[in-house]
């Protein structure tokens, strides 16, 4: 058998396989395919049984009505984009010097502080609720996107910082060895050498980071009231309801997807080769 | 220094001050009256209430079991995802897509998603299954308890799997090929390349997936909130919907800040323990 | 929402203009009085909502605001969320509201509330059913006002009942039970109710505390310990029991009364529990596939009679509010004949008032607001505390358990009763 055929495998294992990944899109794509469908279907569609399928059915009612009744969505849109941009701003630029440090300089007790960081994210939300929204209410910054953008670093900080330190674990010695010969300090170094290296990781980062914030449901159930309200909210509103229309609670859930499903697919490669390169080292 | 600083402050800030309120709550009994937080200390009280408490041992019980066979499963689903990927077969950029997708989808919006699918009347896996002629009466699905703990592992692994198949995907892709020519020099079939080639290099990929899964295992909400609230008869009520719903709805801060401290201390716990066990112990990189 | 319609800051602004110039002094005075906001916190629609936030009353709601000074700002919240919304601004000691809405929390929320329901004007109070403060009364103070006349009463497929042979709905638990087993066939349920939710007004425990009362039981004894412990306990578990081969056996997994309305009006079951709302979604053809076959009937008595529960859906005046006064007249305002009369003609809730509910126009839109009426003369007790979400909670678990066949009848209520008591012993 020659080295190919073992990677290949024969008629068999490919055919297996090709089950394999058949079963895979199944799974995979079955139920975001019903999501998508449901939305585009009347009411009286979705409650036969089975659903009717038939082409009269299918509307944008759905969409229209979501989109026109609630003001909410779209208010909620804009909020949950400002958060997440905000929070994975902040994440980024505090989190990618402290992994910087963390993985390159002398730190005392590097792994310590890392696991530790990393031991923050074990915290259930709920035991931090109460008293988060004390002194957020304290301070007067309750139903603020801002503040609920700082609250979301107590878990994008440490992601970033585990993803990043993974990927700067893995750059070899010599580059701050170079640089150091050429004249450039620590921050100069980081700033012009490592950083520009590392933006597969850090987009990485940045996308998980933004999509962790947008889909993040009960901090912003706690923080907000009317005008910092975010999309998950919306979403929840409308399955809360005393009739459920399914179609529009499915076009709303659409709605809210859709940008974050479009950022991970256009950043598919970033994301993918950033948890490659950073995951491994951690 | 200063790199570290201002993140370890921020944390610091965000972190510190709940975490030690919710331990100090965890020692007090607290109680709404007269317009006021009325607290008072308890010692160990809310502890030892907890204990002999049989809601809280089922949530337990539901929680272990539930962590134990998530972690499991999306851990073998994900190293035969990645494997499949791995496969010349299986490079088409659309399968990486498909990988995407279900993360990228909110919790909230993926529970709704589900509620849906599995609605005992109109829902679409009852109108397919009879369809084919698999069932004779719509099912309910999420209406015994061992049936709606299930399927909230069913939904829970859907949404999970896809990441950490990423993870797994990216560790069989640093396999350096070189050991899998050496096996074959060896006279190694596939199956023996993949015990052992293919497993100790992915070691530590298998041990982050496995630390990660955990953690996440345990908090679930969003999932338990939507889905079944609990039910039914607490049957998927885990220990992190059983905090909440005694902060919350009971208003009995203690008691639910002991809870949390306790999901909080078990993950940490189980956390170093994998850490520890499968972290591989080789000399680490040039610093 | 927060509406900053223009047109109410210049219908305010004329009327304040206008007031100015046209009055005498002291009533000028009146009008440029100090503008104050009232922060009102309601369920969204098309669960009961008040003018300005459902669609009704918005012109008299204007001028409200414009005689009265105020602006009022609304913060609507799905339904099942409210509770929790509330409690975690109360327990923080931030909560911002002037009003809010109450559904059997007043007891609960009792230390933030303000009494303010003993001083409405008497001939608003002599409108009302005299029990409509029974939830809302605390240590002979009335914490807040029930706004729309809401009990469980019996909904059902007319057509169906028919076509089984019988031309009356169920008067009886026997006939309820008989009932329920002719319908169910060809797919089909006699009964359907969701039991999902073990919690609240609206859980499993609330509906089985109706079926208590039919039994001529009660919850709580002279000292707050639980008596339920009994033959009429345990004979309305059993009586839902008996139900259950009749009864969607989706029911266990509705966690909403939307859930198992839908069963009905997709015409899958023949009879439920249902409140008041339910008439407008049966009448709706985008909703409901039985429209013209729907009808309402008292619930079935048992041995002691018939008896429900009620939705008590009260507005509340928070103690931290700077405006009581105002938001007393915002109350008094929702609770006005006219917007009251609006509140069931354009939205389907029916009104508290009694005055209202004999109007004929009202009469003819919503035909089940005489059954109601009919219902309201039996007991309706929600045996509301200030441990109710945590007594549902363990009363509603247990029979869910007896529900699904895991525990007898007699073993749920036994377990039920020991778990209630710790509670009421823990709150001391």
């Amino acid at each position: 058998m020659s080295f190919a055929r073992l990677q290949h495998g024969g008629p068999l294992r490919q055919t297996f396989i090709g089950l394999g990944l058949a079963l895979f899109v199944l799974w995979s794509a079955a139920p975001v395919l019903w999501l998508v469908l449901s939305s585009l279907l009347e009411q009286k569609a979705l409650i036969a049984q089975p659903p009717d399928l038939s082409f009269a059915n299918f509307t944008f009612e759905n969409f229209s009505t979501v989109i026109g009744a609630a003001a909410a969505l779209g208010r909620g849109i804009v909020n949950s984009l400002i958060v997440a941009l905000f929070s994975t701003a902040l994440a980024l630029a505090l989190g990618a010097p402290a992994a910087y440090a963390l993985a390159r300089l002398s730190v005392p007790r590097a792994d310590a502080i890392s696991f530790l960081i990393l031991a923050t994210q074990m915290l259930p939300g709920i035991a931090i609720a109460i008293p988060l929204f004390i002194v957020i209410s304290r301070l007067g910054l309750i139903d603020n996107v801002l503040s609920l953008g700082i609250v979301y670093l107590s878990f994008n900080l440490p992601i970033v910082i585990w993803i990043l330190r993974g990927f700067f674990l893995g750059i070899p010695a010599g580059i701050e060895k170079a640089a150091a010969i050429d004249g450039a300090g620590t921050f100069a170094t980081f700033w012009h050498i490592v950083l520009p290296i590392s933006l597969p990781p850090l987009s990485a980062a940045a996308v998980f980071a933004f999509v962790e914030a947008w889909n993040e449901f009960f901090f912003a159930l706690i923080l907000t009231r009317q005008q910092a309200q975010t999309v998950p909210l919306v979403i929840a509103n409308f399955a809360g309801q005393y009739q459920t229309v399914f179609g529009q609670m499915m076009a709303a859930a659409v709605i809210s997807v859709a940008p974050v499903i479009l950022l991970a697919v256009l950043f598919r490669n970033q994301i993918i080769r950033g948890f490659a390169d950073g995951m491994m080292k951690g | 220094m200063f790199f570290v600083a201002p993140a370890l402050l921020v944390l610091l800030a965000i972190l510190f001050y709940p975490i030690v309120d919710s331990i100090l709550l965890a020692l007090q009994r607290v109680q709404l009256a007269g317009g006021e937080v009325l607290q008072e200390w308890v010692g160990l009280g809310n502890f030892q209430r907890l204990f002999g408490d049989a809601v809280f041992w089922k949530a337990a019980l539901n929680t272990a079991y539930f962590s134990f066979m998530e972690v499991a499963l999306v851990t073998l689903i994900s190293l035969g995802v990645a494997l499949l990927l791995n496969h010349p077969l299986g490079r088409s950029g659309l399968y990486r897509i498909l990988l995407i997708v279900p993360w990228a989808i909110a919790p909230v919006a993926n529970a709704v998603l589900w509620k849906w699918i599995l609605n005992a009347n109109y829902g679409v896996l009852n109108g397919l299954l009879k369809s084919m002629g698999l069932i004779d009466n719509y099912q309910v699905w999420l209406g015994t308890p061992f049936s709606a703990l299930n399927f909230l592992l069913i939904v829970d692994v859907w949404k999970s799997v896809p990441f950490v198949a990423l993870l797994m995907l990216a560790g069989l892709q640093r396999v350096p090929q070189s050991l899998y020519r050496a096996a074959y020099m060896d006279g190694a079939g596939p199956w023996q390349s993949f015990l052992n080639v293919t497993l100790p290099t992915m070691r530590g990929v298998i041990a982050i997936a496995v630390v990660l899964q955990t953690i996440w295992s345990l908090r679930v909400f969003d999932l338990v909130f939507v889905l079944t609230r609990g039910g039914p008869a607490d049957a998927t009520v885990l220990l992190n919907f059983l905090a909440y719903r005694v902060t919350f709805n009971f208003l009995d801060l203690g008691y639910g800040s002991a809870i949390a401290n306790i999901i909080f201390a078990l993950t940490f716990l189980l956390a170093a323990l994998y850490v520890w066990l499968l972290w591989p112990r080789e000399p680490r990189g040039a610093r | 929402m927060v509406h900053n319609f223009s047109r109410r800051h210049v219908l305010k602004a004329a009327s304040m203009a206008g007031a100015a110039t046209a009055l005498p002094g002291f009533l000028a005075n009146q009008a440029k009085a100090q503008a104050a906001t009232l922060n009102v916190f309601s369920p969204l629609p098309p669960d009961p909502a008040p003018p300005g936030a459902a669609k009704f009353s918005e012109e008299a709601f204007a001028k409200w605001q414009a005689d009265n000074g105020a602006t009022v700002s609304y913060e609507m919240l799905a339904w099942p969320q409210l509770h929790d919304r509330m409690a975690t601004a109360f327990a923080s000691g931030a909560a911002p509201w002037d009003i809010t809405y109450n559904c059997g929390w007043v007891p609960e929320f009792q230390s933030f509330l303000t009494p303010y329901a003993d001083n409405l004007p008497k001939a608003l109070v002599d409108d009302l059913p005299p029990t409509s403060f029974a939830t809302t009364t605390i240590d002979g103070k009335r914490y807040g006002a029930v706004f729309t006349l809401s009990l469980l009463t019996l909904f059902y497929n007319k057509e169906q009942l028919e076509q089984a042979g019988f031309k009356e709905p169920p008067k009886s638990w026997d006939e309820l039970k008989a009932c329920a087993k002719e319908l169910t066939k060809d797919g089909r349920f006699g009964f359907v109710l969701n039991y999902g939710d073990p919690a609240g007004i609206g859980g499993t425990a609330s509906y089985w505390m109706v079926f208590l009362q039919q039994a001529g039981g009660k919850m709580y004894g002279e000292d707050g310990l639980p008596v339920f412990k009994s033959d009429e306990g345990v004979a309305a578990l059993q009586m839902m029991v008996d139900l259950m081969p009749s009864t969607d056996p989706g029911s266990i997994s509705y966690a909403g009364i939307n859930d198992a309305t839908n069963v009905l009006l997709a015409g899958r079951a023949g009879m439920m529990m249902n409140w008041p709302f339910m008439w407008n979604a049966g009448s709706d053809p985008k909703q409901s596939q039985i429209v013209g076959k729907l009808a309402s009937a008292v619930l079935p008595a048992g041995p002691k009679g018939s008896a429900s529960i009620d939705g008590t859906d009260a507005w509340t005046i928070t103690k931290a509010s700077k405006n009581q006064e105002k938001a007393q007249k915002l109350i008094e305002f929702y609770l006005d004949a006219e917007v009251q009369k609006r509140q069931v003609l354009d939205t389907g809730w029916l009104p508290i008032r009694l005055s209202v509910l004999a109007d004929p126009e009202v009469q003819a839109k919503a035909p089940n607001a005489a059954v109601v009426l009919e219902q309201a003369k039996h007991p309706y007790d929600s045996f509301v505390t200030a441990d109710y979400n945590q007594v549902t909670v363990a009363v509603g678990t247990e029979v869910q358990k007896a529900l699904q066949g895991n525990k007898t009848a007699a073993q749920a209520i036994a377990d039920a009763s020991e778990a209630v008591t710790a509670i009421v012993k823990r709150r001391g």
